[in-house]
Parts: C-alpha cells; sequence; structure tokens
C-alpha cells in the first residue's frame, strides 16, 4: 500500500485534469438526475415537462460537444487526449461522433410521445426520458472507450437501458417476446463478449488498448488470440447488428414501440461504430500485429450483411419489419467506411451514419403517423393514403430515396462519400476486397430500391375504391418529417456545409 | 441562359404546388406555358448558336457556348486534396440539337397531358420535374451534375407511369426503375473512378468536370484509369471495363438489344404524354450518353470495340423490326420500331466516322420528332375508344381522314422516304458504316448491308399496319359506338401534329438546319477519337 502513495496526487491531477475535458458527460449526468427527479416530485403528469428539460438539456449538451472541439485545439491536442488515467480518449473525428448522437437523441425525444401507442402506456413516459438521457450517457462513452474495462462498461450501460426502452410497453405477446428476446440475446452476446475481453486480458495482462494490449497479444498464441477477439467482435457485432448477430433484429424491431425502435436502429448503432474504431484502431496502426485480418472479416461480414439484409427486406410486408432489415443491410455499408482504416473513411462513415440516423428516424416518424392515423402497419394498409395524406407521403419518399441513396438526396452525397473513400484505397493497395465491397454494395442499392419503392407504390399507386373514413390530421410529426425531409434534401444539394465539418 | 432554361420548370413546378387544388383546370395551361417559355429560349439558343472551328466543344472547354461554371462543392478531403464539382453547364453540336428538339417534343408532350383527368397537381409537378432533368442532362458538363440530372429523371418516371399508366403500370413502372438503376449504379462507381483519376491541370484538384477528362494528360499516373498505367479490374483492363459498365449503362437507356426488355412494357403501360417523352427524349439521353462520355472520355476502347458494337446496332435494328412484324398493339409497334431505328445511331457511333456520328445525332433529334408524332397519334385512337388491338380496327382512312393523313406522313417519314427527316439520317448512318471499312477499318461491309435491310423491314411492319387499320371498309370491333366515338382530330391535336411534321420535312428537305450547327462538333469529335488512339 505505501508505495503507492506517491502516486496518489499523479492520479489525483490526472482526474481533475480530465474533468474539463468530460464535460458533456458530466452535463448528461446532472441532466439525468433533473429528469428523474422530476419524474419522482411531479409524478405522472410530468410528461410534458420532463420532454421540455431533457430537449433543452441535450441542446446544453450538444453545446459542450461543440465546445470540446475548440477545447482540444487550444490545448494543442489534435490527435486526441487521454482522460481518467487511459480509461477514455477524446479525439476529433469521436467528438464527431457524439454530435450525431446528440443531434438524433434530440430528434428522438421530441418524437418519443407522439406515438399514439407509447403514449398511452399507463405508466406514463416520464421514466422513459431519464432511461434515454442515461443511454445518451452510455452511448458517449462507448464512442470514447479505450480500455477494455471502459469498453465493457459503457456497452452494458447501453444495453441495461434500451432493455428497458424495448420491454417498456409490453401490453401484448408480441412486443413482451421481443423485450425478452433481446433482454437474453444481449445478456449473452455480453457474456461472450466478456469471456473475450478476459481472455485478450489473460494474454496480454493489460486492459490498456494503447498501452501493453496490443504488443503483449503479439506475443501469444496467434490462434487463441484470434479467437478471443472474434469474441469481442461478435458482442460488439450485436449492437451493429450485423451477420450473423442480426437474427434478433427483426423481432425486436417489430415488437418494440415504433420510437424505440427508432432509438434502437440508429443512436446504438452509430456509438456501435465509433467503438469498433476505438478497438480496431490500435491493432491497425500496430505496425508488428500480423495476427487477426480485420479488413478480411470485416470485408466479408460486411459483403454478407449487406445481400443478407437487403435480400431479406425484400420479402417483408410489415412496414417496421422492413426497415428493420434495410437497417441490417446500412449496418453492411457503413462497414465498408470502416475497411479503408483511412481518415476519410471514417469522415465519411460518420456523415453517412447521420445521414442514415436522419432518414431512418424521419421514417419511422412516418410510419408511427401512418399507424396513429390510419392504423396501418402493413404495406397493405397504405394502399390510398398517398392521396388522402398528401404531405406526409411525399415525405416518405423523400425519406426512402433518401435510404435507397438516390439523388438529390443527402443519402446519396453520403453513399457517394463512402464509395469514394473506398475507392481512394482501392487505388492505393489494389485491394480485390474492396472492389467487391463496391461492386455489392453498388448491387443491393438496386435490390433496396425494390423493396423501400413498396411504400411509395401503395402510398400512391395502387388504387383504392374505399376512400370512407374521415381523413384525420395531425401536425406535430408532420412538422418534423417536412424539417427533415427539407434537411435531407438541402444537404443532398448542398453537402459542402456538413462533411467539411466532419 | 441555360441556367434559365434549366429550371424554368422547376419554377413554375412550385406555382403549381403552391396553388390551391380549386385551380386545377389552369395546371395544363401553366405547363403549357412553361414549355413554350422553354421552346422560346432554346430556339433563341439555337439561332445565336456560332458556328466554326472555333466553337466546336467536344474537348475544349473554351469552345462550349452559353458557358456557365459555378463552383458548387468544393470540399476539404485533407489527405486527398479537395474534392471538386462544379454548376458547369455549356453546349456544343451535339447539345444544341437535342436541346431544341427536347423543348418542342414538351411542348406536344404537354399538349397531350390534356388526357389527364385524375391527380392533376401531381402529374403535372412530375412533369416539370422530369422536364428539368430531361434538359439538365443535354447541358451538363460536369459528370456530377450529369449523374444528378440523369438519376432525377427516374423517380417522376415511375411515378408518371405508376399512377397514370395502363392495366399493368405498377409492372412497367418498376421494372424500368430498376433496370435502369441497375445501370446507373454501376455508372456510379466509374464515376467516382473516373474523379478520382482525373486531376484539373489549373487547380490539381480531383474533378468531375467531363472536358477535363478527355484529356489523356489530365490523368494521375497510376490511377486506375489512366491511359499508361493499364491496370486491370478483376483481371481485366479498366479503361475496358470503365467503358463497358458505361455502355450498359447508356445502353439500357437506348435501348440497344438485349437490354431493351423494359421499353414496350414501359411505352405500352405509359399515358401518352409520357410515352412520348420515354420515345421522343429518354432514349435520345442513352445515345447522348455514349457519343459524349463513351465515346469521348474512352475513345480507344470505343474503337476496339467498334465491331461489337456495330453488331449490337445491326441486331437492334433487325431484332426490332422483326418484333414490330408481329406485335398486334398498335403502341407495341411504335415502340419496337424505335428499337429498330435507334439501332441505327449506334450504327453510326460505331463506324466513328464523320458521316456516321453526324447521321447518329441526326436520327436522334428526327426519331426525337417522329416517335412523339407516333405516339401522339396512337394516343388519339386510345382516348377516342381505350383500344389499340389493330385488328379491331378497319377503314380508319374513311372515318377519320385527316388523322389519316397525319398517320401517312408520320409512317412515311419514319420508314425513311427521301424528302424526311428520318431518310438524311438513316443514309448518313448507312454511308458512315460504308466508309468506315476503307477509312479506319471498324466496321465491315456486310453491316451496312443489314442495317439497309432493316429499313427494308420497316417499311413492311409500317406499311403493313396502314394497310390493316386505314384502308378498306370500316369495320370496327366496337361497332356503332366507336364508330361515333371516332371523331376526326381536333383542333388542339392538329396545333400539336402540324409543327412536327413541318419541322420532319423542313429538316428533310434542308438538312442544314441540323448539319450546319453540329458538324463543326462532329468534325472535332472525330479528329480527337482519332488523335486519341494514333
Amino acid at each position: 500500500m505505501h508505495e503507492l502513495t506517491p502516486l496518489i496526487p499523479h492520479y489525483i491531477d490526472d482526474v481533475y485534469d480530465s474533468i474539463k475535458y468530460f464535460m458533456p458527460e458530466i452535463y448528461l449526468s446532472i441532466l439525468f438526475i433533473v429528469v428523474f427527479i422530476t419524474d419522482l416530485i411531479f409524478g405522472r403528469n410530468s410528461r410534458q415537462l420532463c420532454k421540455i428539460i431533457a430537449c433543452v438539456g441535450v441542446l446544453l449538451v450538444i453545446v459542450q460537444d461543440l465546445y470540446q472541439v475548440s477545447l482540444l485545439l487550444t490545448n494543442g491536442q489534435p490527435t486526441g487526449h487521454f482522460l481518467f488515467n487511459n480509461m477514455l480518449l477524446l479525439t476529433r473525428p469521436f467528438i464527431t461522433f457524439k454530435f450525431v448522437i446528440d443531434v438524433l437523441a434530440f430528434i428522438l425525444l421530441f418524437y418519443f410521445d407522439w406515438d399514439h401507442k407509447l403514449r398511452a402506456h399507463k405508466k406514463g413516459l416520464s421514466d422513459l426520458y431519464s432511461i434515454v438521457i442515461a443511454s445518451v450517457l452510455g452511448l458517449h462513452l462507448m464512442t470514447m472507450a479505450v480500455n477494455l474495462l471502459s469498453i465493457y462498461l459503457s456497452i452494458e450501460m447501453v444495453s441495461l437501458a434500451s432493455y428497458l426502452l424495448v420491454a417498456y410497453r409490453s401490453d401484448n405477446s408480441i412486443t413482451t417476446e421481443a423485450g425478452l428476446k433481446y433482454v437474453l440475446f444481449g445478456a449473452a452476446s455480453s457474456a461472450i463478449m466478456l469471456y473475450g475481453i478476459s481472455l485478450l486480458y489473460g494474454f496480454s495482462g493489460s486492459l490498456n488498448m494503447f498501452g501493453s494490449t496490443v504488443s503483449g497479444l503479439v506475443q501469444a498464441n496467434g490462434t487463441a488470440v484470434s479467437f478471443a477477439i472474434l469474441l469481442v467482435l461478435l458482442g460488439i457485432g450485436f449492437k451493429l447488428s450485423f451477420v450473423p448477430m442480426h437474427f434478433w433484429v427483426p423481432d425486436v424491431y417489430e415488437g418494440a414501440s415504433t420510437p424505440v425502435t427508432a432509438y434502437l436502429s440508429t443512436l446504438p448503432k452509430i456509438a456501435g461504430f465509433a467503438l469498433l474504431m476505438n478497438f480496431l484502431t490500435p491493432f491497425i496502426f500496430y505496425a508488428k500485429w500480423s495476427g487477426f485480418d480485420f479488413k478480411l472479416f470485416l470485408s466479408a461480414v460486411g459483403i454478407i450483411t449487406m445481400i443478407a439484409g437487403n435480400f431479406a427486406a425484400v420479402l417483408q410486408t410489415n412496414v417496421k419489419r422492413m426497415l428493420a432489415y434495410s437497417s441490417i443491410g446500412h449496418t453492411g455499408f457503413a462497414l465498408m467506411g470502416i475497411v479503408t482504416f483511412t481518415q476519410q473513411g471514417l469522415s465519411a462513415l460518420t456523415y453517412y451514419l447521420l445521414v442514415y440516423g436522419i432518414a431512418n428516424i424521419a421514417a419511422l416518424a412516418l410510419a408511427s403517423y401512418f399507424t396513429n392515423l390510419a392504423g396501418a402497419e402493413d404495406v397493405e394498409g397504405y394502399k390510398g393514403l398517398g392521396v388522402k395524406y398528401p404531405v406526409a407521403s411525399v415525405c416518405f419518399v423523400i425519406i426512402l430515396i433518401s435510404l435507397t441513396g438516390l439523388p438529390v438526396t443527402a443519402g446519396f452525397t453520403g453513399k457517394l462519400f463512402v464509395f469514394s473513400s473506398v475507392y481512394a484505397s482501392y487505388q492505393q493497395n489494389h485491394d480485390i476486397w474492396l472492389l467487391l465491397l463496391m461492386v455489392t454494395g453498388a448491387l443491393t442499392t438496386v435490390v433496396s430500391l425494390f423493396y423501400y419503392i413498396k411504400i411509395p407504390l401503395y402510398l400512391f399507386v395502387k388504387r383504392t375504391d374505399i376512400l370512407s373514413d374521415p381523413v384525420k390530421s395531425s401536425y406535430n410529426i408532420l412538422t418534423l418529417s417536412i424539417i427533415l425531409s427539407l434537411v435531407i434534401l438541402l444537404l443532398g444539394i448542398f453537402p459542402g456545409w456538413l462533411i467539411s465539418y466532419f | 441562359m441555360l441556367t434559365l432554361l434549366i429550371f424554368i420548370p422547376i419554377l413554375f413546378a412550385f406555382i403549381i404546388v403552391v396553388l390551391p387544388s380549386s385551380a386545377r383546370a389552369s395546371f395544363k395551361y401553366i405547363t403549357l406555358l412553361a414549355t413554350l417559355v422553354q421552346l422560346c429560349i432554346s430556339v433563341w439558343l439555337y439561332l445565336n448558336f456560332k458556328t466554326g472551328a472555333g466553337f466546336s466543344g467536344i474537348d475544349h472547354e473554351s469552345q462550349f457556348q452559353f458557358v456557365q461554371k459555378i463552383p458548387w462543392i468544393h470540399l476539404n478531403l485533407g489527405g486527398l486534396g479537395t474534392m471538386q464539382a462544379d454548376y458547369f453547364v455549356g453546349i456544343d453540336g451535339i447539345s444544341i440539337g437535342l436541346l431544341v428538339m427536347t423543348s418542342l417534343v414538351m411542348v406536344i408532350a404537354a399538349l397531350s397531358s390534356w388526357e389527364i383527368k385524375s391527380n392533376l397537381k401531381g402529374f403535372f409537378a412530375l412533369f416539370l420535374l422530369l422536364d428539368m432533368a430531361l434538359i439538365g442532362v443535354f447541358c451538363s458538363l460536369d459528370f456530377f451534375l450529369f449523374y444528378i440530372f440523369y438519376e432525377l429523371m427516374l423517380l417522376p418516371l415511375y411515378f408518371l407511369i405508376g399512377m397514370w399508366g395502363g392495366a399493368r403500370r405498377e409492372y412497367a413502372a418498376i421494372k424500368f426503375f430498376l433496370y435502369t438503376l441497375f445501370g446507373s449504379v454501376f455508372m456510379l462507381l466509374v464515376m467516382i473512378g473516373l474523379y478520382l483519376s482525373v486531376k484539373d491541370p489549373a487547380t490539381g484538384n480531383h474533378t468531375f468536370n467531363m472536358v477535363q477528362m478527355m484529356n489523356p494528360a489530365n490523368y494521375e499516373i497510376g490511377s486506375v484509369f489512366s491511359t499508361l498505367s493499364h491496370q486491370t479490374i478483376f483481371g481485366f483492363p479498366a479503361r475496358t471495363v470503365g467503358f463497358v459498365v458505361l455502355f450498359i449503362a447508356f445502353a439500357i437507356k437506348v435501348p440497344v438489344v438485349p437490354l431493351h426488355t423494359w421499353l414496350p412494357d414501359a411505352h405500352v403501360e405509359a399515358p401518352t404524354p409520357v410515352s412520348i417523352i420515354l420515345a421522343g427524349i429518354l432514349l435520345k439521353i442513352g445515345g447522348y450518353g455514349i457519343i459524349r462520355i463513351c465515346l469521348g472520355i474512352f475513345p480507344e476502347v470505343a474503337s476496339s470495340g467498334a465491331w461489337w458494337l456495330g453488331l449490337l446496332g445491326i441486331i437492334s435494328i433487325l431484332y426490332g423490326a422483326f418484333n414490330a412484324l408481329a406485335q398486334k398493339d398498335f403502341k407495341r409497334i411504335i415502340a419496337y420500331s424505335s428499337v429498330s431505328q435507334m439501332g441505327f445511331v449506334l450504327l453510326g457511333i460505331a463506324s466513328q466516322t464523320a458521316e456516321g456520328i453526324s447521321g447518329a445525332v441526326m436520327q436522334m433529334v428526327s426519331h426525337g420528332f417522329l416517335a412523339t408524332m407516333l405516339f401522339f397519334l396512337v394516343g388519339v385512337v386510345y382516348n377516342r375508344v381505350h383500344n389499340r388491338e389493330i385488328y379491331n380496327f378497319r377503314g380508319l382512312g374513311t372515318l377519320m381522314p385527316k388523322y389519316t393523313v397525319f398517320i401517312m406522313i408520320a409512317f412515311f417519314a419514319s420508314l425513311g422516304l427521301p424528302g424526311f427527316s428520318a431518310f438524311i439520317a438513316e443514309a448518313f448512318s448507312l454511308a458512315g458504316a460504308f466508309k468506315s471499312s476503307s477509312v479506319n477499318g471498324l466496321l465491315p461491309q456486310w453491316m451496312a448491308v443489314f442495317g439497309a435491310i432493316g429499313i427494308l423491314f420497316s417499311a413492311c411492319y409500317f406499311l403493313w399496319t396502314l394497310q390493316r387499320m386505314f384502308f378498306g371498309s370500316v369495320s370496327l370491333k366496337g361497332g356503332e359506338i366507336w364508330k361515333t366515338a371516332l371523331v376526326d382530330l381536333s383542333t388542339r391535336e392538329i396545333i400539336a401534329l402540324v409543327p412536327l411534321a413541318l419541322v420532319v420535312l423542313a429538316i428533310g428537305i434542308m438538312p442544314s438546319l441540323v448539319f450546319s450547327k453540329i458538324n463543326d462538333s462532329v468534325l472535332e469529335l472525330v479528329n480527337f477519337t482519332k488523335n486519341i488512339i494514333h
């Protein structure tokens, strides 16, 4: 004990110094407590209040995120800064990830109580806001975690919040099944990941990824190390939902209430990509690393994921289920950006994920809208709604076009950036896998059009005779989706406004 | 000026969207006004289009006319330099003819939209959006801009066919969409490859500028599509792969057999105005793309593959003609005749002679007018009795004399009667194909012979149709009801048809109306490809 005493001041200094780099997370913690207490004090009627507090709070967090950029620059640490004794790493690209997460969370917070089914829940929604805030804190940590321990803890934090969200409304057998399935698979996959982490720790004797973990692993048995890495990747894969860790996605997305699906399909996934980058970076930049071939693994997984996700989506008729499979396909596409391991690839990936997130949330919000107003869950139910709700339907078309990746939408520019970063990387090293990835990406775009267009097909093209039930109106989701569609169009025409900051 | 030309439709579309539905009767007039304004601008462009060696365009950026170049996307990508895509529009001889043709065809299409009765706001908004994209494609000189307009056409067309089409419209619309998208996503990959291979000599940035892409000196050494580095993709030479991918994308549009199967479905199911746009303008985008992009950027591959291009052209000509002979649906005959006639475009391009390419451009312009006329005429009958089966009609000649006059003009012009534009166009394409064997040895003479045989077959199906439907005593499947329904052409229809007939005749008698404008560019293109190859 006594030999550690001289080290203590140093640790305290480090912690104290880290705090100023930790402001967004501290804000989030405070916000969580405030929302939580508001809920306790005002009880069930506090939904609106909690919502306002949460939204304002997240705005403040976004401001803090932006402030961090200049903080890194003024302190002369453009490459990044380690926090809390190498537990976390704050770098410029991952601040962007945090920014993306917070912006999407902000949109989601607005959207949660506009879904009639979720709002009808008797527990009230106040709890939901505190859970979401807590999960955003976890997501922030995920983007920064560089220590095997912090990686695991941050993932678990997000997982716990997600379990609660999925099971929040468990009024029928499908939602209950979804909730239970998610918890079981989630628990199993984090156990697998924990096992992998403990193996890595055992082989290298260090939890610090940027410290001696990698150099320690080089000396261990190659096969065993590869096995351990594979286990960890599978754990992360559960969050990203790439094949073969995708099987839970359709059921859970379909069963969870729509806003929660919007949450699951965007935020944890985006943070998962950040975490994957964090986990891979030490290996990639360790010159002597010759074991597990990440590029090969991720390329193969990416290709399979794109094919499986997109082709499976073709067969779906339930809108949420279709979007679930399509989000698997998007994961595959985004993996393409990671495989390049370049700065450009990373910024293209971030942009792609932001655009995907906006479009996916908007698509699910519109799915809510049609469920609210017309009770439609299947594409069949959308028949003829295009004439009744023209504005919402046109927005839906724009958003789906963006998800497909056609001009003039942000989805197209996102796809373009990812493709060009992969191409640039191909031009350097002539790796056949990159070419295969691009060809698969192009092919699956055509496939994805086939199922995305189903929604406009039913909205506009299929004719119906019955136009009996009166047209109801609801403005909140409509306004949101108009704004998001406009954003998507503007980003499609002028991508330079955003990508230059990424 | 070009910017105005491109974006006028979208302005009017905006007006239509904003206007309340109660004003729906005025939508067609607004659309007509938009297309007329556009026609005026393009005629003005045509009149002010300068000719001469200094204005030939093709691979000289300074020789394009009415150029507008505004920086659009300039992104600093760190180590990879700056991404540069400009709003860069301009025209040369290849585009001016097509531009005027497009504007006139759009007016006719707007006139034929009178038949649309449901959901007018949606129809005319999409119509004008499509109009913008079509004009944009012909004006863009930046590949990125070109691609955006190229893709932007698909969605309006999907809805126009899908929402206002015939019985099998859903199938036809999705088939069209998937087919074209299949071509264009791979085009996207090649576009990115070209972009990363080419550097703007002035700024040192990678660029999407098509004119820069034509100059082999601008390719970075060691880049995928560099002429010097001989890179391979999956074991094939990279430039060949690039050419083939782009060619397939455009061949789907043309359409070249065997990539044509979307066309009969889409044409038959589409409402008349959309058929007119499809046949009159959309197919030309394929031909234009092959000339401007495939031939311009990959000239050496185009000439080494010329034999195959010529063969595909011949197959299209003959296969289209045979299919047209076998059809029972009036509209399907016209659709297959389009396949056949567009084959001449490919044949002319493949010859890579001045005659051949002039003939190809001329054929595109001429077919634009003729196909418009034919589809408009089919629409006239269909609107009156909602039937187009050839064997259900007989003796229309006595029932609808004015209609028959126009049908005869259109048929005879299409089958290449001297004095009409198609004759000039086909004659030049074939002359190019004949000459090719002695000038550059790209195409064997038998190809030209088969092309000429194709004309013969086109005479067969047109004349046979004429005989079956229009001659003889009146005998209709629908009996008296049809007889009263089949009234002769109205004033509006005559107003739409007369200018087309006049233009076709004028070009046939004075081909210099087109040739004088395109000649410099065609010569420049032929010279340019020759220089690159040798």
